[in-house]
């Protein structure tokens, strides 16, 4: 049974927030499992671990990796958008990675107004990144759009230095 | 697939000519449209003291407090100040300081111990105390916020979803005690913008009233309920402004009063 909650999207779209689950308990010892573990669909644990494919290559450059992470179910012409709370010096990155259905992602930086801010982008099919420096402290939001493809998985998590 | 190896190296390339066009202002329907969930819209400790770290040379240890207690009665209290210590944590941690992430795991855990969370969040404790051995900072700050997260899964295990926000807020208000703390003691205007947060204390305020009404009846957050909006409108400046050292100061005493608040054991009297 899945007991992670989930938030219902004004636009139909189901977000899941997540902490930890199953890829640390896989690599920490971790001795026993929880009683009602959530359990990731195929879905989400392909989005997550390419998500943190690209998360990965960051940690070269000295960025540490959240574990918090949202899952969302995504379609095309349909963007997803989360509010995230930054400070004014670090940088970012903002990682968004789906499962196979999807074919080509995008992920787009806006201030609290809903201004565009300009970041540096990865995108790579399935796999998109979007880096900035915020120059005050405070919400931002970020945009995740399919492209192309068929509506699928994703996972957004983020990297800060 | 892409390396690790081979992902920069393309992020150089690409870079320049993805920037190109501006995309559209968001929409009033798209603004209102926008997502707030607790796993990354809630920023750790440890953001805030990178940020610190950018604009000046903190001494960590200076921002220790003396042990809190480790037994209350309500459960509230424990989420909150489960909180407070995972700051800690990432303070001793700043600190480079193995034996007080030590002392921070271990009141970790019997607090966590306390929530009959479940045995996963022993071990990521105990796996702290393994990296602070090793001197593995890096790791720590991954691993104090897993363990936090394993919390909250626990909790929600649990069905006490309603503690999983208190978890956060205790982390942010004691995050926010320490780096303005500092910041009043040794100011700089760049240090001083990095309070601005407007958003953090109206989700977290939000959770709090969709708690189910027994839990808002706990003296605590009944208290944190009325006490956050004074937090909450000094750390909503504009994006334009400075706060002054005296507009930091204050936000140090609200939210060290607010600290005070969630670590006093309440009285017989209270509980009722």
């Amino acid at each position: 049974m899945n007991q992670v909650p989930r938030f219902l999207s004004p636009l139909g779209l189901t977000l899941r927030a997540a902490g930890c689950a199953l890829f640390c308990a896989a690599t920490l010892p971790v001795t026993a499992a929880p009683d009602a573990a959530p359990t990731p669909s195929d879905a989400e644990v392909a989005a997550r671990a390419s998500a943190l494919e690209v998360a990965g290559a960051f940690s070269n450059s000295g960025f540490k990796s959240r574990d918090g992470h949202i899952f969302a179910a995504l379609t095309p012409k349909a963007p997803q958008f989360i509010q995230v709370n930054l400070y004014s010096g670090n940088q970012y990155w903002f990682i968004a990675a789906a499962s196979s259905p999807a074919k080509r992602l995008a992920v787009t930086v806006f201030d609290e107004k809903g201004k565009f801010v300009p970041t540096e982008l990865y995108e790579n099919n399935a796999q998109a990144a979007a880096g900035f420096s915020p120059q005050s402290s405070g919400p931002y939001i970020i945009r995740i759009q399919e492209l192309e493809g068929d509506p699928a998985t994703v996972c957004l998590l983020y990297s800060y230095k | 697939m892409f390396s690790r190896f081979i992902i920069p190296i393309l992020l150089l390339a690409s870079a320049g000519a993805v920037t190109a066009a501006s995309p559209a202002p968001l929409t009033a329907k798209e603004l209102a449209s926008v997502e707030k969930v607790d796993s990354v819209s809630i920023p750790t400790p440890a953001e805030l003291m990178a940020a610190l770290n950018k604009v000046a040379k903190p001494n960590w240890q200076s921002r220790y407090r003396p042990p809190i207690p480790t037994t209350f009665a309500s459960r509230a209290q424990i989420a909150l100040n489960l909180g407070g210590l995972i700051a800690d944590g990432f303070i001793a941690v700043e600190a480079e300081d193995a034996q007080q992430v030590k002392n921070t795991g271990k009141d970790i855990i019997a607090l966590a111990k306390c929530l009959a969370v479940s045995e996963s969040v022993i071990a990521r404790g105990n796996s702290i105390f393994d990296f602070a051995e090793r001197n593995e900072w890096n790791t720590l700050k991954e691993e104090l916020e897993a363990t936090q997260n394993e919390v909250k899964l626990s909790l929600e295990q649990q069905h006490d979803t309603g503690l999983v926000s208190l978890v956060s807020l205790g982390a942010w208000i004691r995050g926010t005690e320490i780096i303005s703390g500092w910041i009043a003691e040794n100011y700089t205007p760049a240090a001083a913008k990095l309070l601005r947060q407007p958003e953090i204390i109206a989700l977290m305020q939000a959770k709090l009233e969709a708690l189910p009404p027994k839990a808002k009846e706990d003296p605590l957050v009944a208290d944190l309920i009325a006490q956050l909006p004074e937090l909450q409108a000094q750390v909503s400046f504009p994006s334009d402004k400075t706060p002054t050292q005296t507009d930091v100061k204050a936000v140090q005493e609200t939210s060290a009063k607010l600290m005070k608040r969630i670590t006093t054991k309440l009285n017989a009297k209270e509980k009722k």
